[in-house]
């Protein structure tokens, strides 16, 4: 049964994110990006990781893709055709399979070799709560600092398109 | 031209004949057909039983697994989507008649022997017979989506919504995260249908739709930290039982007081009817949707407006909490009454406020409100008082 929910939450995830980058309607792109970040928060799920599923619903679903659907309908008279160069095109396939390589590794090496709980006891989000003020306290001041830095930053973009008109 | 009266006397007519009618002709042949294909008599016979017999009736329903205590019951009727819907058209007679009285009007009156107590029926007749229109240049899948998605929204969003100890749908150790995660769905429906329907007036309700749903979301779930906090978890059910001794609108009031205007804007209502403001934008993101399009959507909003109402009773007034004279459901009932009459009279007392003010009133006064009341939980706990 597990088995069949992930085959469809893998073609439902990849499949989607094919159409996102393929499709010539923007928004239908954009939609379909949506289904893919669902499928991701399906795959959670299937992990046992239901906080972590609401949390990606939450904020991909509900925040970042919602604000690129309306930057794409805003422009949508629009056509955005960039035909890349076949040096750029040679490099991002690099890139992106080097990419690849280097997260399959650390997968690989990572001691996961299935996707059924190793013990009975999956940690619940209060044990993620604790660990995240506790061992990675300092991660969380950096993220909290670049968050912070990204607003000042975007705060000041505005303000300078602001002044020059 | 008759009245809706006798329109119902018809259909009720029409259904009494075909009923009587019915099993004459069609037992026999039931009786007859079925054995040559091999179905075992018992079934077809407790099967004829059972449509004579209320009882066995129920009992048969019982044996296939959809009785009352099923799963399926839950989810289609009695806490699910059947009651919620018949609570929501009764709010719908309520709001229509409250507002009436406040204004000096009658409202619905001619539907039904008693103060129009049917009109919500018969518009919901009135509905179901008009005709499905798609504008031209419309998207059409888009558009056709929206109304069933909205419906599933609001469905699953009282799938969470526990009733009282007993009666619940599904429970979860992070029942709220998951109600959130779940209304976070709303905004792209809601861009989705403005942009769908080729209109300028859908379009533009739809982006105010969406500032407003986006900038909301934040209080809406800052305010609820504190009574997390307070109650030590997630849990709809322990946030109530943690209530027992003493309601968190108390300690909680700035946070309630947060959570009810963001309710109120997250349910596009006066004063923060921006989205469908009918007096500019002829009915905001749906205008284009007719017939029972827009029933659906009414629909998912009454739905969602029964939701939030609860969800204030379960986090802030103390649930099904209360002297055990009477059940646990008339306290939390009585609860809800007082919280939708309270919406209510806010619809029928206010005007809708300017875009900027909304924004303003948004970021710059609830979300420091809601931070404020995450300190002032804080401090509570940290004194041992809850």
């Amino acid at each position: 049964m597990v088995d069949y929910f992930f085959l469809v939450l893998s073609v439902m995830t990849v499949g989607a994110a094919i159409i996102a980058l393929e499709s010539r309607e923007l928004v239908y792109g954009a939609i379909s990006l949506v289904v893919s970040l669902l499928g991701i928060a399906g795959l959670f799920i299937l992990l046992d990781a239901t906080f972590l599923a609401m949390l990606q619903i939450l904020v991909f679903v509900g925040a970042v893709s919602v604000l690129i659907i309306f930057v794409v309908m805003l422009v949508r008279r629009e056509k955005w055709v960039s035909v890349p160069s076949g040096y750029g095109r040679v490099a991002g396939l690099l890139v992106s399979i080097l990419l690849i390589a280097g997260v399959g590794y650390l997968a690989m090496n990572s001691g996961i070799a299935t996707m059924f709980p190793s013990s009975n006891s999956v940690p619940s989000y209060v044990d993620i709560g604790i660990k995240v003020l506790s061992d990675y306290w300092f991660p969380l001041q950096i993220l909290g600092l670049v968050l912070a830095s990204a607003v000042i930053g975007a705060l000041t973009l505005a303000k300078f398109e602001g002044a020059e008109q | 031209m008759d009245t809706f009266e006798e329109f119902l006397k018809r259909v009720i007519t029409i259904a009494f004949w075909l009923l009587l009618l019915g099993p004459v002709i069609v037992l026999p042949i039931i009786l007859l057909v079925l054995p040559q294909f091999g179905v075992p008599v018992e079934v077809a016979n407790r099967f004829l039983i059972a449509l004579i017999n209320p009882l066995g009736m129920l009992q048969f329903i019982d044996s296939l697994g959809l009785g009352p205590s099923s799963l399926f019951f839950k989810i289609a009727a009695f806490p699910g989507f059947t009651f919620a819907a018949l609570f929501a058209t009764l709010v719908i007679l309520y709001e229509r008649k409250l507002l009436a009285k406040m204004q000096n009007r009658v409202g619905p009156l001619y539907a039904g022997r008693f103060e129009g107590i049917l009109q919500p029926i018969a518009e919901l007749f009135k509905l179901i017979f008009k005709e499905l229109l798609t504008p031209e240049k419309a998207d059409k899948p888009f558009f056709w989506a929206v109304p069933f998605l909205a419906i599933a929204v609001g469905g699953a969003f009282l799938a969470l919504i526990p009733l009282s100890p007993e009666i619940y749908i599904a429970k979860s150790e992070i029942g709220l995260v998951i109600i959130f995660a779940i209304l976070s769905f709303t905004p792209l429906i809601v861009l989705t249908a403005g942009w769908a329907s080729a209109n300028k007036f859908s379009f533009i309700g739809g982006l105010r739709a969406l500032h407003q749903l986006v900038s909301y979301e934040i209080p809406l779930i800052l305010s609820t930290i504190g009574v997390v906090m307070l109650s030590g978890s997630l849990d709809l059910m322990k946030i109530v039982q943690a209530q027992a001794s003493m309601w968190f609108i108390l300690p909680q009031f700035i946070g309630a007081a947060v959570f009810f205007v963001t309710m109120l804007a997250e349910l596009e209502r006066i004063p923060f009817d921006l989205p469908e403001a009918d007096s500019e934008l002829v009915a905001g993101w749906y205008t284009e949707y007719s017939g029972m399009h827009f029933g659906a959507l009414q629909l998912a909003n009454y739905i969602k407006l029964y939701g939030f109402s609860v969800l204030f009773t379960l986090l802030f007034l103390g649930g099904w909490n209360g002297p055990a004279i009477l059940p646990p459901l008339a306290w939390l009932f009585m609860k809800l009454f007082i919280v939708i009459s309270f919406i209510l009279v806010i619809r029928g007392t206010n005007t809708r406020i300017r875009i900027d003010q909304l924004i303003k009133l948004g970021w710059v006064y609830l979300i420091p409100l809601a931070f404020a009341n995450i300190f002032i939980a804080l401090a509570v706990a940290s004194l041992g008082i809850v």
